[in-house]
């Protein structure tokens, strides 16, 4: 009975306040079938995703029917009726052995005492039946991350389950993980489980896949079955918005190179070489993972850098931390505004003071001058706040991404690097950034761009490395760039 | 009201909230004037209150000047995001040290202070060494540093008391004698270490305010990937919080052996639970980043005149406790109270503003 549906969406839309996640997805599930889903970041995976685990609940006018009934899905049911989702971030207790970590919150007892040994013979046989060599009662933590995988998966077939969906399993993966990972799933699928398997490695999704749908802006654009489609086809459908819709942006001319990076090597990173002219943005296009964050913390001196050079206007510089780095005319503008830019429960002055902080020689300063600083920013940048004495906490994420702006462009930098710049940001505060970043490039500042936001890297780089695992895997000058050639080689080209 | 009138109104509120201190203020004042009226009333009116008589006021500062002085660097420590539960037992063992110093090794009145304030330093900067060095929590590096220094003291003391001869009398001595409280006739007294408390606490009020420094230790506690980030050197930070924190246990250390004259373990009991509740009650928060000194400031002034109003009232000593467990947790709550209060009316106002504007 192959053919047998066990889990249907109909006309699934999901919206939040001002973006519609989802729209009118209908999708379904066979039993003991791979059903890949694609798309860019952003595209609705993860949005897709939570709903069927129940994190979410889909809006008014969709349906869910699971094995022939209408269900309204919340995490528990969800999981008692037989879904299991294993999310992009693990979420496994480390100091736990592998058995109590499957039977976690199920233990098998008699009369309130556990029945351990039972519990551990059982978590072995389904190990040895998943051809894993591994032993029940090592510890999690000490397991690599496609280890920890075999595990949760081994968790999903003990209890019976109907349909388990992996997201972005293979993230942070050796090739040989990837190999056994995606065995695995052939074996557990025979068993007649169904599988929900996403991933931004068209490869995988080419080994595995029975069938694949396509998400893009929240919305279903096609469904093959897997013989009917190639990694062109996809990648097509994937892409597809309209370039004259973007954001258009002023050209300044180029000047001299002002950073340049030699055969950088580092945690996340691996030989990457790249120059940066003044009055240029350098966009990093990827997929989520392929280490352009590391590589960023890499260029700035917050991470270590195990070899390479770093040039910045052709002197070798050593970048032994962030403040060296300051001290060397570079910004960084990080992904997560809230964790790592921002002093949340601080005011306005006292987040735009502080990294000029390596520059001021004086030890003795005057608030009121703090003070003066931060309404000339909220002045040039166009805050909406009264005054610097504002705390961040209580402004919008727009507004915030100006604060840290303003943290950097009271530092006098000239190389500054935006990772995410306009993420989680209204359309309005996105054009005032994009404007803020042109006027750095007329200064005769220079830009390295990281982006996911597609409409974004093209409309804002002058050039575009696209970075693959580590790796730099392709260099896209203006005219090439487009959303087909940075995904073709993003997620598709390479064989494993 | 016009658009502007309404603008300034908005503009004050949030000028008061800005105030930080206005919690603890208020709650201080208003213990002074209940405490007042009580006595007022048991007296009829006849006498002048002794509570806020000058001699009672100048009682109450010797009483605290030292665990105020501690009090200050327990605000810098936390500030920065950390905690020191050590504090009570390394000022035993600087006292003891002082003294034996003085009366056993006969060191000297100078090398014996050198030597204990030293050992503070030390010791607190060893503390402070392993916590910016490892992820361990303060608290628990802290309060190993407590029970370690609670044994060395009493190791070196051979778990008796270290007797002096007024060696440190000079720290007691009044300044200001043959000064006479008007209302009693009693002799007013102030010793040179309420002054030295005075200009600890504003040199920490400058250190934390007007310095390069300052802005650093709260953008340490207030988010340490984003200080490091931003160009910080956030270990070191945090080192030398509490290497500040040692010195000023020392220089409190000393002062209070001054005033007791005997080197004894329990001369540093219960401090640490005391300076955090002053600098608590001022609005030193333990998650980091927030807090100043003049707040703890009022913090020490309101938990030091709890037990000398209740002394004047005559209530048991079992009572203080009560009382004094009692405003910590008032002060604190109605600190978060008040500012979740007074934001949603800033918010408000703002709200009918810009519809009023609209229209």
């Amino acid at each position: 009975m192959p053919d047998e549906v066990i889990l249907r969406l109909e006309n699934i839309s999901k919206s939040f306040p001002g973006v519609k996640a989802l729209q009118n997805i209908s999708f379904d599930l066979r039993k003991g079938e791979v059903h890949c889903l694609c798309g860019e970041n952003g595209a609705g995976k993860s949005t897709l995703i939570k709903i069927l685990s129940g994190a979410y609940q889909p809006d008014e006018g969709g349906e869910i029917i699971f094995e022939g009934k209408k269900v309204n899905l919340n995490p528990r049911l969800a999981i008692s009726m037989g879904i299991q989702t294993i999310y992009q971030e693990h979420t496994v207790f480390k100091h736990l052995s592998i058995t109590e970590n499957i039977f976690t919150g199920l233990e098998m007892g008699r009369n309130g005492f556990l029945q351990k040994k039972e519990m551990m013979k059982k978590a072995a046989d389904v190990l040895k039946y998943l051809k894993s060599d591994l032993d029940p009662s090592a510890r999690m933590g000490e397991l690599s991350s496609g280890q920890q995988r075999t595990v949760e998966i081994a968790k999903g077939l003990i209890f019976q389950r109907k349909v388990i969906i992996l997201d972005e399993p293979t993230a942070s993966f050796s090739v040989s993980e990837i190999d056994n990972l995606l065995e695995i799933i052939k074996t557990i699928k025979a068993s007649g489980i169904g599988i929900i398997y996403i991933s931004h490695h068209l490869e995988e999704v080419f080994r595995i896949a029975d069938r694949v749908t396509v998400l893009r802006d929240g919305q279903k654009v096609s469904n093959y079955d897997l013989e009917d489609v190639t990694t062109e086809k996809l990648i097509k459908d994937m892409v597809g918005r309209d370039p004259s819709t973007f954001y258009k942006r002023e050209e300044v001319a180029l000047g001299d190179v002002i950073f340049e990076a030699k055969n950088v090597t580092g945690k996340g990173a691996k030989n990457v070489s790249l120059k940066l002219r003044k009055g240029e943005i350098l966009g990093f296009a990827g997929m989520a993972g392929s280490g352009r964050s590391e590589l960023m913390n890499l260029l700035f001196g917050a991470a270590s850098i195990e070899s390479g050079e770093i040039l910045i206007k052709g002197k070798v510089v050593k970048q032994a931390s962030p403040g060296s780095a300051i001290n060397n005319k570079m910004c960084f503008i990080t992904e997560d505004r809230q964790n790592t830019g921002l002093f949340l429960k601080q005011t306005i002055a006292q987040n735009t003071i502080i990294a000029n902080l390596v520059n001021t020689k004086e030890f003795f300063m005057s608030t009121s001058a703090d003070y003066r600083i931060g309404d000339k920013f909220i002045k040039l940048l166009g805050t909406k706040a009264d005054d610097s004495h504002v705390r961040v906490i209580n402004l919008s994420g727009g507004n915030q991404q100006k604060v840290v702006l303003a943290k950097w462009l009271n530092t006098d930098g000239e190389i500054f690097i935006f990772d995410e710049p306009t993420r989680g940001i209204d359309v309005g505060s996105k054009q005032e950034i994009y404007q803020i970043m042109v006027g750095l490039l007329k200064q005769g500042k220079a830009i390295i761009m990281v982006s996911s936001d597609m409409p974004e890297v093209i409309a804002m780089s002058d050039r575009v490395m696209i970075m693959k695992n580590g790796e730099v895997v392709a260099e896209l000058s203006k005219n090439e760039v487009s959303e087909e050639h940075i995904l073709t080689h993003s997620i598709g080209g390479s064989k494993i | 009201m016009t658009s502007r009138e309404e603008q300034k109104k908005v503009n004050k509120e949030s000028v008061f909230k800005r105030f930080e201190n206005s919690t603890v203020l208020s709650i201080f004042i208003v213990f002074i004037v209940v405490i007042v009226i009580i006595q007022i009333i048991k007296t009829g009116g006849s006498q002048f209150p002794t509570f806020i008589s000058p001699v009672n006021l100048l009682n109450i500062i010797q009483q605290i000047a030292v665990p105020g002085m501690i009090a200050v660097g327990m605000t810098i420590v936390m500030i920065s995001g950390g905690i020191d539960l050590s504090v009570g037992m390394l000022a035993s063992l600087v006292a003891i040290v002082t003294s034996l110093g003085l009366s056993k090794w006969h060191l000297g009145v100078v090398p014996s202070v050198l030597l204990g304030i030293g050992v503070a330093v030390v010791l607190d900067t060893i503390l402070g060494f392993i916590i910016s060095r490892t992820k361990v929590e303060p608290f628990i590096i802290t309060l190993g540093g407590m029970i370690t220094f609670q044994g060395i003291a009493l190791l070196l003391c051979n778990s008796r008391e270290v007797m002096m001869n007024g060696e440190l009398n000079f720290f007691k001595a009044n300044l200001i004698e043959g000064a006479k409280d008007p209302a009693s006739g009693l002799n007013l007294i102030i010793p040179p270490y309420v002054i030295i408390f005075f200009v600890v606490v504003i040199l920490g009020w400058l250190l934390l305010t007007f310095t390069k420094y300052g802005r650093r230790i709260y953008a340490v506690g207030s988010n340490e990937n984003a200080a490091y980030l931003a160009g910080v050197n956030v270990r070191n930070m945090k080192l030398s919080a509490y290497a500040i924190n040692g010195l000023l246990v020392g220089i409190g250390s000393v002062m209070m052996l001054a005033r007791i004259n005997v080197g004894i373990i329990t001369l540093g009991q219960n401090l640490e639970i005391d300076t955090i509740a002053m600098a608590v009650i001022g609005g030193t928060a333990l998650s980091g980043g927030k807090g100043n000194i003049w707040g703890t400031f009022f913090g020490v002034l309101l938990l030091g005149s709890i037990g000398n109003a209740m002394n004047m009232l005559r209530m048991p000593p079992e009572v203080q406790f009560v009382a004094k467990g009692v405003i910590i947790i008032l002060a604190v709550t109605l600190g978060t109270v008040y500012s979740n209060l007074s934001s949603s009316i800033m918010r408000q106002n703002k709200i009918s503003l810009s519809r009023r504007e609209k229209i």
